[in-house]
């Protein structure tokens, strides 16, 4: 009786070693772009994205199934919209992410903020923080997020694409004149994108010569008065609606017939989506971007 | 006589001096005032962003005013004429008309800390135009100055209704109302910003913090003629509102219909305020600043009062927008904070040197 | 000169006002007395239509006020009344020139006509010295003063004076008192005086109307109207009346409570 006793406690002790020391093995650290060292379970099975670039980013490398959360501004894929909402850049539904119990958030640091990130912190979540900055930041960033999903060889296939097509933009412009552009995201007031900003960087991958580009300021609000000394030979409207009101806005721009992009008709449309999020349709902005500045080298 | 000429001047700057307002005094300053505010147009559109040579600006306008083409490229003629021009009008239009609602006010409601937005005219018409953009409608459209404006005429019909009590308005009941009717419509406003999306919210904001940047001939054009007619038949009742400053009761005594004058006052100076801020947004200060300061300077009289607020409200307001678009140029200041830069300052320099407010 | 018809007035539901009737003739100096809240001042407010009366109604010579022209009342009528506001005070002659608005009309500026009647307005009151300098600047004495001349520039045949003496020293309610009173005598002005002071009333005034709560007490000359009787009726305390030395007229003496028995 004794010594089966003994043994009983030997083996269950044996078996909770074990299945402790397991669990203890799944988790992993990680350093973020914010240079934080994030803890969680890995592979995350539950992850919670704050803002759209990541969650293109996670729909692309197939996790589908593992997004639990995402924020109000997500809209692509569609799929993004059956997605329970857990906030806006401006404030969390800290409740609802509770009751996620996710195992990972992944935010960004041009969006969310330091606070929202500390205040889940002290709420008990991991929080993995990239921060893109410009064009090649966004490819570390999907690496990034590819290493702590555990999707790195999705990652290495997406960058791999991304990389090839924006080569080929830069080889078939490579050359030619820059035409100067003016890219405007917001109407009243005019604001545009500066030195820093993924618009300008991908004015300059696209062969063209942003009139905003040395500017300070990442989204510089500007006169009528310099726009129309700079002379720009395209605008380019950054709207919500790519589909938008294409008249009402040439309109607007008509009153300048001394800018040679409205007296040449070059003022387009491109999705706002595409030219300023750190996410792989980047460079479905960048190609629209380029096929807008020299349309003769793009002809399909 | 010997010195015929100067005892002319001498005998003429006595009467300026002396303590009455007369025709004369009136139009001697404003005959100042009015070339002040010219050099200020004209200095506003030699100064911008871009550097345009001061004597080709000039040029530029006058040959415009004539009728003729010929100096300056077509960009700069542009810029001078269809950018700066339209915004200095704009501005010295408002400016105007803000100061001479400011000032009417102030002898309405007796109260010196009285401005064109007290009565929640500025409320009423930020609501409006809040709506007009979540409902997609932009800057540059028509309808948002309309339903703005309409948004301030609703709210200065409900203010009124309140303000009056067995169909006499009473001042302190207007004000009361008026201010409890902008602080429900200020959390109105709040509320809307809460909801909105990220793209409405920079143009809600944009809008509130007032903005010449979109000056044109149609805003000149809608503006005009509310603020011409509003200057224009305050001042015809300039003597009226001198009595009411006394108390009601005085003024009746000296054969006033003081509830005529209340109610059409009100009304215009209501309405200038309207216009004013469904076109360019909610610009601070100028109402408030300007009356004062010509009262400082030129004493009480409203004959004289109502056309130095309305010269000096116009180039304080240019200067002001001028110094706004070209301080960080190529950044562009909300030109309200410019008015509060300047003009608290200034203010507070009169308050030291002058008395401003006598204790009731 | 002024009919009063059976007026009866009030704000709310309380009449303050009942059934008032009297008469005022050209060059009367008229006393209205009685205890606070007897309806004085809102007598005289319904007297340059200030108020209308619910009933009853008031003619000047013959015309009654309610069909005249404000600026026609303020052409006939001045009245200078209880302190008012200095908000943004204005200099002695702009508050004096004041009152020649009712016959400007509609022009914006007065003419050297006016600017005369005002000068005349000021010598009489004794207030030129200080004609450059703004009402805040003054003594209560010398701002009623101002008035009395800013009355006088409306050139009017009635004056009526709310509690004119209230917080003046004894040798400014003299001043203003012989001002009014020469006004009266010399210039044939009629004046109405509601005063709280029932010894200046009985001093200067031709005849007194008592009120008391809205009502007629008693009307006529201060032997009539000031007595032991009348006095202690309206006011409900005991006072001592006796005859001031110099003039003759009635004077009333305050008395401690229990001081006279019965």
């Amino acid at each position: 009786m004794k010594i089966h006793f003994v043994k009983l406690f030997l083996l269950s002790s044996l078996v909770i070693l074990f299945s402790t020391s397991t669990s203890f093995s799944a988790t992993r650290t990680f350093k973020d772009e914010a240079r934080r060292e994030v803890t969680f379970l890995f592979p995350p099975k539950r992850i919670v994205s704050l803002a759209p670039n990541i969650t293109e980013i996670l729909f692309s490398l197939g996790l589908d199934e593992e997004i639990v959360g995402v924020s109000i501004h997500c809209n692509f894929p569609g799929k993004a919209n059956t997605k329970v909402r857990v906030g806006s850049y401006i404030s969390l539904d800290f409740e609802k992410i509770t009751s996620l119990k996710p195992d990972l958030i992944i935010a960004t640091g041009a969006g969310n903020t330091r606070d929202m990130v500390d205040r889940l912190g002290k709420l008990g979540f991991s929080t993995y923080v990239i921060y893109p900055k410009h064009f090649n930041d966004i490819l570390k960033s999907i690496a990034h997020i590819g290493q702590v999903v555990g999707r790195e060889k999705e990652a290495r296939g997406i960058i791999e694409g991304m990389r090839k097509r924006s080569q080929r933009v830069v080889e078939l412009t490579e050359g030619l004149p820059r035409p100067k552009v003016f890219i405007q995201i917001a109407d009243a007031p005019i604001v545009t994108v500066g030195k820093g900003s993924f618009g300008d960087d991908l004015i300059r991958l696209a062969g063209g010569e942003n009139i905003a580009g040395k500017e300070k300021e990442v989204y510089p609000r500007m006169g009528m008065e310099e726009i129309l000394k700079r002379s720009p030979e395209v605008i380019v409207i950054s709207s919500m609606n790519p589909h938008g009101d294409y008249q009402k806005i040439q309109g607007e721009w008509n009153r300048w017939k001394t800018i040679p992009a409205v007296k040449n008709g070059r003022i387009h449309l491109i999705d706002s989506d595409l030219l300023d999020r750190p996410s792989p349709r980047i460079i479905d902005g960048l190609e629209e971007l380029a096929r807008v500045l020299h349309p003769e080298q793009f002809k399909k | 006589m010997n010195n015929g000429p100067w005892s002319l001047l001498i005998e003429f700057f006595n009467e300026i001096w002396m303590k009455i307002v007369t025709l004369k005094k009136v139009l001697t300053v404003s005959i100042l005032l009015g070339l002040l505010l010219i050099l200020v147009i004209l200095l506003s559109i030699t100064i911008g962003s871009v550097r345009v040579p001061p004597l080709r600006s000039i040029r530029i306008l006058f040959q415009a005013v004539l009728g003729m083409k010929g100096v300056g490229s077509e960009t700069e003629r542009t810029i001078i004429l269809s950018l700066r021009l339209p915004r200095a009008i704009l501005a010295g239009l408002v400016g105007a008309g803000l100061s001479v609602a400011g000032a009417t006010f102030q002898a309405l409601l007796r109260n010196p800390l009285a401005d064109p937005y007290i009565l929640g005219v500025s409320s009423g018409a930020a609501v409006g135009a809040i709506i007009a953009i979540l409902l997609g409608l932009g800057i540059s459209s028509f309808g948002l100055p309309l339903a703005s404006f309409s948004g301030a005429l609703l709210t200065v019909l409900v203010v009124f209704y309140f303000g009056r009590q067995d169909g006499k308005i009473h001042p302190n009941t207007l004000l009361l109302a008026g201010v409890i009717i902008g602080s429900f419509l200020s959390a109105l406003i709040m509320f809307f910003i809460s909801v909105s999306q990220k793209e409405e919210l920079h143009t809600i904001i944009f809008w509130l913090m007032g903005d010449f940047s979109f000056s044109n001939a149609r805003a000149i054009l809608i503006i005009f003629p509310y603020i011409l007619l509003g200057v224009f038949l305050l001042y015809l009742r300039s003597r009226h509102l001198n009595l009411i400053l006394s108390g009601e009761e005085n003024a009746v005594q000296l054969g006033v219909d003081v509830e005529r004058l209340k109610l059409v006052s009100y009304l215009l100076a209501s309405l200038i305020t309207a216009a004013s801020v469904s076109v360019c947004g909610l610009i601070g200060f100028v109402g408030l600043i300007i009356p004062h300061s010509a009262r400082l300077l030129l004493g009480p009289d409203h004959r004289l009062l109502i056309p130095s607020a309305a010269l000096l409200g116009a180039s304080f307001l240019i200067a002001s927008d001028t110094f706004a678009r070209t301080l960080l140029a190529p950044v562009e200041l909300p030109v309200g904070v410019i008015t509060a830069a300047f003009g608290g300052p200034f203010f507070m320099y009169l308050l030291k040197t002058r008395k401003v407010i006598k204790t009731l | 000169m002024i009919e009063v018809d059976s007026i009866s007035f009030r704000y709310r539901e309380d009449w303050v006002l009942q059934d008032v009737s009297f008469r005022v003739e050209k060059g009367e100096f008229i006393g209205v007395i009685g205890p606070n809240g007897s309806g004085k001042t809102t007598l005289l407010k319904i007297l340059y239509r200030l108020l209308a009366p619910q009933k009853g109604e008031i003619l000047f010579e013959l015309v009654p006020i309610k069909k005249m022209a404000r600026a026609d009342i303020a052409k006939r009528i001045a009245v200078v009344a209880q302190e008012t506001q200095l908000l943004f005070p204005f200099h002695v002659v702009e508050t004096v020139l004041m009152g020649r608005s009712p016959y400007l009309g509609h022009l914006m500026f007065e003419s050297e006509k006016d600017l005369d009647i005002v000068r005349k307005a000021m010598e009489w009151t004794n207030i030129l010295p200080f004609s450059q300098r703004p009402m805040d600047e003054l003594s209560g004495g010398e701002r009623k003063r101002v008035f009395i001349a800013r009355a006088l520039a409306q050139e009017p045949e009635v004056i009526l004076l709310d509690e004119p003496t209230a917080n003046l020293d004894i040798h400014h309610q003299i001043d203003f008192l012989d001002l009014i009173l020469t006004l009266n005598r010399e210039r044939g002005l009629t004046i109405v005086m509601a005063s709280h002071d029932m010894n200046i009333a009985s001093e200067f005034c031709d005849r007194l109307i008592l009120l008391q709560g809205g009502r007629i007490y008693k009307v006529g000359p201060p032997e009539e109207v000031i007595t032991k009787e009348n006095i202690e009726s309206v006011y409900g305390c005991q006072v001592w009346i006796d005859q001031n030395p110099i003039s003759g007229m009635p004077r009333i003496s305050l008395l401690k409570r229990g001081v006279i028995k019965g």
